[in-house]
């Protein structure tokens, strides 16, 4: 991917989640563009809570099972406490890595008869003129110009110099 | 069965969670869906905030980790929202929910493994002793239906809910939502907030773990454009002159704990502007500029310009973010188009607006504007807006919740034990 691996600082949000669902959707499409899967990563992204490792995140020790700590919420009878630990241990496993999409592919939409109104069928669909506008990636005007190096947007030279100087290559859009 | 106990009325939302008791005109709870943790390693740093925690005048929510029940707007994860449901329930409401009913918003096509998941918290988890599911387009017609009757004498209206998650226009028919005819955008608060973090940390400052404070600034400083070139020149004009520019300030964790707009008089400055045209005019009776200097920003501030309407906008076209779907508009057109030609008029008619993004200044208008070249000549476009659009969801519950036949749509505990429930689930016809 187009300088994922550096990215520095504010954008290292392309988590190993988004990452996972970018090669998914991109082998869909079978498409080796490399800036159409940073494209998809990218409105991916715009679905996560998080910034960062999302992962990594749930792996750590997880609220319901550190209950030693004076939790307001987890003032509860003992028993329902420890019913609840093992239930939730064996959930956690499962649920970590389970995200909406995965349960829709799961629940196998498409094999229902085509009357049937599904999540799937709902869907607004593309619009009927693809006209895209394209917006500066440094200052918002309506930009005119592509950078040839990462496709990157920009309306003037002023803000290709900028974009040149520090963000060429840093950022997947 | 629910004859003298309470009916508990939880719209949850992926965004803001409303709960509070049928027969009410607002619900006791209005809080954000999730939990957080705060960064760093002191003391209190591994204690998880839920819901009305997070609201406290003495929290700042700089750099928390968030955790959400909700993904794309389902149910996805139940450990999480019981963490948010005990803090409501017991905290919030303090109602014994295995002495109530539960009327609960669910999204539509919710697939059946989270019907079950759901069933499942509702029933074993908290012991409520009934349920109640309804959709939000048939609670949002009979709120207003019941407020204003005249308005609905055709019995159907089009509901357009623009929320945290995602945004449904959805034709609703004598309290019955068409789900054959429903459409969905993927875009709403949510990935516009993100889409605004993503902006300011780009352009200034580097606000990627700030979802809960970028949430706030859009909320406060974002609008829709009615001409967006003519509004995207006058944002390009220097700092003084630009009658856009206002600036956030981020907490800094000692003087403010919460993020706040530095001068609301500059950031209402737009809304005096001519709506088109006339820029030139209007020079003679702004301010003389003393000083067209770049103001200093201080370290815990960003400034906001095109940003504040450019954010918005992508509910208006997506594929400017790349994105692959028709805009609101289209989204309502399409789902009137889906339904018999009969009733396409008066859906036309009759759109209402609901859903905390449709909140934006001037949102109605535009899409008023956007929407009637599309829709045929002799029919009438009259959009509705609903008065607390965060709101209309719950009191439509709250009004199902307090009417005569509301236990006959419930499901009780026991039926649930006795039959599980994908046959429990068929009564609520979705
Ligand atoms: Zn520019
Ligand atoms: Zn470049």
């Amino acid at each position: 991917m187009d300088g994922e691996e550096e990215n520095p600082g504010p954008f290292r949000r392309t988590s190993s989640r988004t990452r996972r669902m970018a090669s998914r959707m991109a082998s869909a499409l079978s498409s080796s563009d490399n800036r159409a899967q940073a494209a998809l990563a990218r409105l991916d992204a715009l679905e996560s809570d998080n910034a960062g490792a999302e992962v990594v995140d749930l792996n750590d020790d997880e609220y319901g099972s550190t209950d030693e700590e004076d939790h307001v919420l987890m003032q509860k009878k003992q028993s329902k406490n420890m019913k609840r630990k093992t239930r939730q241990g064996k959930a956690l496993e499962k649920r970590a890595v389970r995200s909406f999409m995965d349960v829709l592919q799961e629940a196998n939409l498409e094999a229902l008869p085509p009357h049937v109104p599904t999540y799937l069928r709902a869907a607004v669909g593309p619009p009927s003129t693809s006209s895209r506008r394209h917006y500066c990636s440094v200052c918002g005007n309506s930009a005119n110009y592509t950078c040839p190096r990462c496709g990157t947007r920009f309306c003037s030279c002023r803000c290709q110099v900028i974009h040149n100087d520090t963000r060429c290559l840093k950022f997947v859009a | 069965m629910t004859g003298g106990s309470r009916v508990v009325v939880i719209d949850n939302g992926g965004g803001l969670l409303k709960a509070g008791f049928g027969g009410d005109n607002d619900p006791i709870a209005v809080v954000p869906n999730c939990i957080a943790k705060s960064p760093g390693s002191n003391a209190n740093s591994k204690k998880w905030l839920a819901a009305d925690q997070l609201q406290a005048q003495d929290v700042d929510v700089t750099g928390v980790t968030l955790r959400r029940p909700i993904d794309r707007g389902y149910l996805i994860n139940t450990e999480v929202q019981r963490e948010v449901w005990e803090r409501v329930l017991r905290g919030l409401l303090q109602v014994d929910p295995t002495n109530s009913s539960l009327l609960l918003v669910e999204p539509q096509f919710n697939p059946p493994a989270l019907q079950h998941a759901t069933d499942e918290l509702v029933f074993e988890e908290f012991g409520f002793n009934s349920l109640c599911v309804a959709d939000a387009p048939s609670l949002v017609h009979l709120y207003e239906a019941s407020r204003q009757p005249s308005l609905f004498h055709s019995q159907c209206s089009l509901v357009v809910d623009c929320g945290f998650s995602f945004t449904h226009a959805s034709p609703v028919l004598q309290n019955f939502t068409l789900n054959y005819a429903v459409r969905r955008m993927d875009l709403g608060g949510k990935a516009l907030t993100n889409y605004l973090k993503e902006l300011v940390s780009y352009r200034s400052l580097n606000v990627m773990d700030e979802t809960l404070l970028i949430d706030d600034a859009k909320e406060k400083l974002c609008f829709v454009s009615l001409d967006v070139p003519h509004d995207l020149r006058l944002a390009s004009l220097s700092f003084k002159d630009n009658p856009f520019r206002c600036s956030y300030i981020l907490p800094d964790g000692i003087t403010y704990k919460k993020g706040f707009v530095k001068d609301l008089d500059e950031a209402r400055r737009y809304c005096s502007l001519p709506v088109e045209g006339e820029l030139d005019k209007k020079d003679g009776d702004r301010d003389i500029d003393k000083d067209r200097k770049k103001p200093e920003l201080s370290q815990n501030e960003f400034a906001l310009t095109n940003e504040r309407f450019l954010v918005p906008e992508m509910l208006f076209h997506p594929i400017d973010l790349g994105m692959n779907q028709a805009g609101l508009a289209e989204c309502i057109v399409r789902a009137a188009q889906a339904c018999h030609p009969y009733i396409q008029p008066v859906l036309y008619q009759s759109i209402i607006l609901t859903g905390g993004s449709t909140l934006f200044p001037r949102f109605a208008e535009r899409l008023q504007r956007e929407l009637r070249p599309l829709v045929p000549e002799e029919y009438q476009v009259k959009i509705i807006s609903q008065e607390n659009p965060i709101l209309g969801v719950w009191r439509g519950g709250s009004v199902l919740a307090s009417s005569p036949d509301f236990d006959s749509m419930c499901v009780t505990k026991s039926e649930y034990e006795e039959m599980g429930s994908a046959r429990c689930r068929r009564r609520f016809f979705h």
